[in-house]
């Protein structure tokens, strides 16, 4: 927590209109971050820090700005603090970092956006306002319990659907038009 | 609950969290380490390893250490998720690896909860960051046991111990003994499962109780029909072809009638089979007339239940449902099931007893004959069974596809400024287009189906039919035990049994429909409100108006608080400002005050009472709230105003709506405090808009007034005015007014900037600026960016 620097000094100044200004300035710009700028390390803890020239965060958020449509593009580097001030940008993985590093970045994303995906169903069973699933998924098998209305089966696109549990744990469906007719009529009451 | 006892007796010390059993091998695991579990405080499970996979683990707590264990994946287990059945048991008695980790307690400052999209990593942090580690990761799942030992560990670093108390058993969901099914409601025990449709049913008959009389005549007539309609065959068939055109004496005599008079004979025949349908007519409109003064009162009576239950609710069911599917409730889930009862049931009852009859009378008339016309009717039956499910199946896609249309609909009305604004009405009937084929492609894939089972009915109808003539004709030809009147007749009867075989093929349907929409109906008029008044209430005559919050946590959903260990005073009299930036709470704190909510931890008190305890005359008669959305109903301008208090005179409407500076654009529109306003009368202003609500909590009298954004969307000559109006207005209230704009809490005797859900800065206007915190950086930035301007 004490070891920010950045505008540690800030609260013993006057109030200054010029710096206030040059904050909110900062943060209408986009800071971007590549292999040249910036070194992620891997932790010993499991975490990843960052350090940029003479700033160093001990431990930053990785967040995907579209986990879904582009999860390789556009990854916003975050402060580990409840804020999450946003530290910089990496515009694409592929190429704007080395591959250890993306390695490492990805990892933590898996975390973070850590979504079985469904890749048979078992069976569906819906009863007075839930619905009852039994599916095999990356992980194992599942046996969860979603609510029976429109926010618990979401179309990411039109034959990708994301489906959110009672305790809001996560489940996809990549391509439901991949699964057997079987398991199509199952799920033909969310289609 | 007395085996639970047992079981943690046997533990002693330690407990883990929901009360889960420990599998031996994870005590093994902890054996090996030099442990047992009493050694901890707490232990908590977690669910998933390092690399995101389902597994078993635990994080216990000690005084001095804090240890991890995570099992090594075994592919073949199942996970449940809450709401399965199932969801306590113990899989893991195999013994398998455990990868552990041990954290000092005294070098680890905080367990902090990073929260994912799906669940969460427990971080230990340390000094200077460097060391921080990852202690577990699970899945949202296990969210709240993580949640608790983050407390936990807290207050094990702030005090060195952890008070028993707060190691109290968290209220874990319950699941029906008898089936497993998960309880839809913690508070309310009720399986959906068990409390199964016969109850239902005999819920929905109370409501006809007082209509019985009417209900019993219905019936007869119902009956008179079916008995009518068994007569008629044998009138147009045995008794026309083989008595009287058949020339049968005897037939004459029994009737009173000479012999060889058979004009007469036929008259009479005609003229009873007249007289009979004329009966059959009138019996119907009688019956139809009954139903017509039953089922809409039965069916106001339900809509008035589920109304008034709705009422009742708390704003958080309101906002956890769809206003759509809310509407459908009201509107049509009545229709639908006292549709079933009023109509459906009878008809039923007496397609039963036709049936029946028709086949005993068949039976006695010729077996074989009575054998080929019924024997499809079982194989129909079986078949169409076979195929219900699907046929439903294609009424649900229908109904979802219809729902997305209307809801796209919906939208795009709403949106209609924006969809203008930005020339997207192209685009927008694309999107359109792609909901309304849809519905189309539900509604022909339903209506393919339909009618297989349409053709499968009649085939067999007319199966049946042909195999009667047929066999029929040869008893008549060659056996010659059959007579031609008698054929015509049991023709007539198989007829007969189309109507009723026709009805089946659509009750079961027709059945589950109205059980499901009285299921969805009682589930609101049963529900529980989160808000509810307590059992014999506190009610103060005259509030004083003190405002307390003491530790108040609050979130909208579970898990993810908005407000943290929010404490703060007003006195009576007051005026307490709240700043803090757009999402930090404010209305939050607003909405606990007036009880739209409860907080999960902590109270908020009203003149030292906890407002859980408060009546509601005495809140809702007290707290008057000006809000950033104003609501105006449909009716006039004075009736809006007059909302809260129905007793007040047009003089009193007239004096708060000149506070408000209300008056002036009132007595300008052209008919006055009569215009009819809200969302089918005149247009007003957001600005309008807000001044009647503010005369509405004027004329309120509140001893408690909320503003929240109250003067937000008026032009600054009109807050001027507003803010003169509230200066009159908050002497001998406590107001508590939530703003953006400074300058609207220049009059606040005290401030409180809230932040991320949290009181960061408290005092007076001079004591803030003197901390140079926010507020004073706000006031600086307000007013210097004003002075550039100019």
């Amino acid at each position: 927590m004490e070891n920010k620097n950045v505008n540690k000094n800030g609260e013993n100044e006057e109030f200054d209109l010029a710096q206030m200004e040059e904050e909110t300035a900062q943060m209408l710009r986009l800071r971007y971050l590549n292999r040249d700028n910036a070194v992620f390390e891997r932790t010993k803890g499991g975490f990843v820090s960052l350090k940029i020239g003479d700033e160093f965060y001990p431990r930053v958020g990785v967040y995907a700005s579209f986990p879904f449509a582009d999860p390789e593009k556009y990854i916003s580097i975050r402060e580990a603090t409840e804020k999450a001030k946003e530290i910089g940008i990496i515009m694409d993985l592929n190429a704007d970092v080395d591959a250890e590093t993306k390695k490492m970045l990805k990892e933590q994303m898996a975390v973070r956006y850590f979504t079985p995906v469904i890749k048979k169903i078992n069976s569906i069973k819906d009863e007075y306002g839930f619905a009852y699933w039994d599916v095999e998924t990356s992980n194992g098998r599942c046996k969860f319990t979603i609510r029976m209305n429109s926010s618990s089966v979401v179309y990411l696109t039109d034959t990708r659907l994301l489906i959110t549990d009672l305790d809001e744990n996560r489940f996809e469906i990549p391509d439901f038009t991949k699964l057997t007719a079987k398991e199509l009529k199952k799920l033909d009451l969310f289609l | 609950m007395k085996e639970r006892k047992t079981a943690e007796s046997e533990n002693k010390a330690v407990r883990v969290y929901g009360g889960e059993k420990l599998p031996k091998d994870f005590e093994r695991c902890l054996k090996e380490l030099g442990f047992a579990p009493q050694d901890f405080i707490y232990i908590i499970p977690v669910d998933l390893n390092e690399d995101c996979e389902f597994t078993t683990g635990f994080v216990c707590l000690g005084k001095e250490k804090l240890v991890s264990c995570v099992a090594a994946v075994m592919p073949n287990e199942i996970r449940y998720f809450k709401g399965s059945a199932n969801i306590n048991a113990v899989s893991a008695e195999a013994i398998r690896d455990w990868k552990t980790e041990e954290f000092e307690v005294d070098r680890v400052n905080e367990i902090k909860i990073e929260r994912t999209v799906g669940g969460g990593v427990l971080a230990a942090l340390t000094d200077e960051g460097k060391e921080d580690a990852v202690v577990a990761v699970f899945s949202n799942r296990k969210m709240g046991a993580a949640i608790k030992l983050e407390k936990l560990y807290k207050e094990l670093k702030e005090k060195g111990e952890i008070p028993t108390e707060q190691l109290e058993e968290e209220k874990s969901d319950e699941y029906c003994p008898k089936c497993g099914t998960m309880y839809p409601d913690k508070e309310r025990k009720i399986c959906p499962r068990c409390m199964n449709q016969k109850s239902i049913f005999i819920r929905v008959m109370g409501y006809l109780k007082p209509h019985w009389k009417k209900i019993v005549i219905e019936f007869m007539c119902y009956l008179t029909t079916a008995l009518l309609n068994l007569v008629w065959p044998y009138l147009s068939g045995t008794v026309l072809y083989d008595k009287v055109l058949g020339k049968d004496d005897a037939f004459l005599g029994s009737v009173g009638l000479n012999a060889g008079d058979y004009m007469t004979a036929l008259l009479l025949i005609v003229a009873t089979m007249v007289v009979t349908k004329i009966t059959i007519q009138v019996v119907g409109i009688i019956q139809g007339v009954l139903t017509a003064t039953i089922s809409p009162v039965l069916v106001r009576d339900m809509k008035n239940d589920v109304f008034k239950a709705m009422g009742r609710l708390s704003i958080s069911f309101y906002n956890s449902r769809q206003t759509g599917s809310l509407m459908t409730r009201v509107l049509s889930d009545a229709d639908e099931v006292m549709g079933f009862f009023t109509d459906g049931l009878p008809y039923f009852i007496i397609n039963i007893f036709t049936i029946t009859a028709t086949a005993i009378i068949m039976f006695k008339m010729n077996v074989t004959l009575a054998i080929m016309a019924l024997v499809f009717m079982p194989i129909t039956f079986f078949i169409s069974w076979c195929m219900l499910p699907r046929l439903w199946h294609r009424f649900g896609r229908r109904h979802r596809a219809r729902r997305t249309l209307n809801s796209r609909i919906n939208d795009n009305l709403m949106g209609a400024r924006v969809v203008k604004a930005f020339g997207q009405e192209d685009n927008e009937v694309g999107r359109f287009e792609k909901a309304n084929n849809r519905y189309r492609d539900a509604e022909m894939a339903l209506v393919a189906y339909d009618n297989k089972f349409y053709q499968l009915y009649h085939a067999a109808e007319n199966l049946a039919g042909l195999l009667v003539w047929l066999i029929g004709a040869y008893l008549i030809l060659i056996k010659k035990e059959f007579s031609l009147g008698l054929l015509i007749t049991f023709t007539g009867y198989v007829n007969q049994l189309n109507g009723p075989m026709d009805f089946f093929s659509h009750f079961i349907r027709w059945f589950t429909n109205c059980m499901n929409a009285a299921e969805r109906m009682f589930e609101i008029i049963d529900a529980v409100p989160e808000v509810a008044e307590c059992e014999d209430p506190v009610r103060i005559e005259k509030l004083n108006g003190d405002v307390e919050l003491r530790n108040v946590t609050f979130g909208y959903e579970e898990h993810k608080p908005v407000l943290k260990n929010v404490s703060f005073k007003i006195k009576g009299g007051e005026m307490l400002g709240i700043v803090g930036r757009s999402g930090a709470g404010k209305t939050t704190i607003v909405n606990l005050i007036s009880r739209l909510y409860d907080p999960n931890e902590g109270t908020v008190l009203i003149d030292g009472v906890d407002v859980k305890n408060l009546s509601f005359d005495t809140l809702r008669g007290n707290v008057a709230m000006v809000s950033q959305e104003s609501y105006i109903f449909i009716g006039s301008v004075a009736d809006n105003i007059r909302y809260a208090r129905k007793d007040a005179t047009n003089e009193e409407i007239i004096r708060a709506a000149v506070l408000a500076s209300a008056h002036d654009f009132i007595c300008k529109m052209p008919d006055g405090y009569d215009t009819i306003i809200g969302s089918t009368g005149r247009m007003l202003s957001g600005g309008e808009k807000q001044r009647i609500s503010i005369a509405r909590a004027i004329l309120a009298n509140p001893k408690i007034l909320i503003l929240d954004e109250a003067t937000a969307s008026v032009d600054t000559e009109t807050e001027t005015a507003i803010q003169q109006s509230i200066n009159m207005l908050i002497k001998g209230r406590t107001t508590i007014s939530i703003a953006h704009r400074l300058s609207t809490l220049r009059d606040a005797d005290r401030l409180v900037v809230i932040d991320d859900g949290k009181v960061t800065e408290e005092g007076t206007h001079s004591e803030l600026l003197a901390q140079k915190g926010t507020y004073y950086k706000l006031r600086e930035l307000q007013t210097k960016a004003l002075a550039l301007r100019d």
